[in-house]
């Protein structure tokens, strides 16, 4: 009797497995979409956001441009208007508004070059550095302090006072040679470059020492 | 016989995948914070600007303040009827809970820092965790004398006019502006990288 109940209800099997294999999927089409969470959890990316890792200083920016470092862009986040005022030597515009399109894309999400954010203070150039940092895409800073530290840095050093130590003035002296690099021109130099001529650099004649030609070996 | 041994271990291996199935579904957990906001729609809020509100603004009763300092400088001195939330800590329980109460009963948050700049990282994250009711004050904190001191300040305001100031130091300098050095421009050759075809899932 039992035994007859087991076959029948085993009869079905299949059926009461395929049933539930569909409900189950079923169930994975009601399961909510997270199309809106793309990048990075939350979490990780507060603990990015609170260290300071991603600033550079002004002075680093500094002698990159100077050595002609390959490695790395600077981009600019301010509107078109600010940018055509005065911008860094080479940098790239990209307003903050176009920040996500298709175009800038390609500078900001690749890992050839280290890319630098800046605008006038780092505040916008943060909000575009946590929006990237959200997307995931590697390799990008922040100029600390933006283009008004880089005016009081660069530009404009303050001439240390006559209690300071003697790294503060080693300091003055580098920046003042980088702000004559960028083009600002102090009367004390202007005087030089009157009274001197120009020189021209003597031209170095390298000479390459030419291999001998070696007489063919051997041979009968 | 062999018929029926076959069948067998049909079965058995599709109880054993529903069993799977199951056990996954009750112990998938929901991730504690999920996005609500996608980055191009947070891009346009922060181009909007109608985030910043100033101290002029500071009278609405529904407005609730959050100072987003340590603990040590909230102590020092802080703004009236302000509650403090570190930065570091605005994703834990028991702020997520407030911030999720705040939000339930319609009220403003307001948050504040010591410059507008420190108020970008939360703002930003609990902006597009989903809690559109919040705010952000451009002031700036400093102390004189141990006491709080509160002004209003220009967000990316430009402090200095560069190209101006270059070329007076070369008309002070009596140097012709003419000549100006022009760095050759830099190539930068950028690959696309190719967008990954979404795999499977749902």
């Amino acid at each position: 009797m039992v035994k007859k109940k087991i076959a029948k209800v085993l009869a079905f099997r299949y059926k009461m497995l395929a049933a539930i294999l569909i409900l189950l999927a079923g169930g994975l089409v009601l399961l909510p979409k997270y199309q809106k969470h793309e990048g990075i959890d939350p979490q990780k990316l507060l603990s990015n956001v609170i260290s300071s890792e991603r600033y550079i200083t002004t002075d680093k920016v500094a002698q990159k441009l100077i050595n002609r470092d390959p490695s790395f862009i600077l981009i600019d986040v301010r509107d078109e208007k600010c940018y055509a005022d005065y911008s860094l030597p080479n940098a790239i515009n990209i307003p903050l508004k176009k920040l996500l399109d298709e175009d800038s894309r390609t500078y900001l999400n690749q890992n050839q070059f280290d890319v630098v954010l800046f605008s006038n203070d780092n505040f916008y150039a943060d909000q575009a550095w946590i929006l990237c940092n959200r997307l995931g895409f590697k390799n990008i800073r922040v100029l600390k302090g933006g283009l008004n530290s880089w005016f009081t840095t660069i530009i404009d050093p303050m001439e240390p006072s006559q209690n300071m130590p003697a790294e503060a003035f080693d300091l003055y002296s580098t920046r003042k040679a980088e702000s004559m690099y960028f083009g600002v021109v102090y009367p004390e130099q202007a005087n030089i470059a009157g009274s001197e001529t120009k020189i021209e650099a003597p031209k170095r004649v390298i000479t390459v020492q030419k291999k001998k030609k070696r007489v063919a070996e051997g041979g009968c | 016989m062999k018929e029926l041994e076959k069948t067998k271990r049909i079965s058995i291996a599709a109880v054993l995948f529903i069993l799977a199935v199951l056990i996954g579904l009750l112990t998938y957990e929901r991730p504690k914070h999920l996005y609500a906001i996608n980055t191009k729609s947070t891009l346009e809020k922060l181009t909007s600007d109608d985030y910043l509100i100033t101290l002029n603004d500071l009278n609405d009763p529904d407005q609730v303040l959050i100072d987003v300092r340590s603990q040590f400088e909230f102590e020092k001195g802080h703004l009236e009827n302000a509650i403090n939330i570190y930065t570091p800590d605005i994703l834990s329980d028991e702020n997520s809970d407030i911030f999720e109460e705040l939000k339930e009963t319609n009220k403003t948050v307001v948050l504040y820092g010591k410059n507008p700049q420190e108020v970008n990282p939360p703002f930003l994250i609990l902006y597009q965790l989903g809690f559109d009711n919040i705010k952000m004050l451009a002031i700036e904190n400093s102390y004189l004398q141990n006491k709080l001191i509160t002004k209003n300040s220009e967000i990316e305001r430009s402090e200095a006019d560069i190209t101006t100031f270059i070329n007076e130091s070369r008309e002070n300098a009596s140097m012709p502006i003419a000549e100006e050095v022009v760095s050759a421009p830099k190539k930068i050759i950028t690959f696309k990288k190719k967008k990954k075809v979404a795999e499977g899932g749902c």
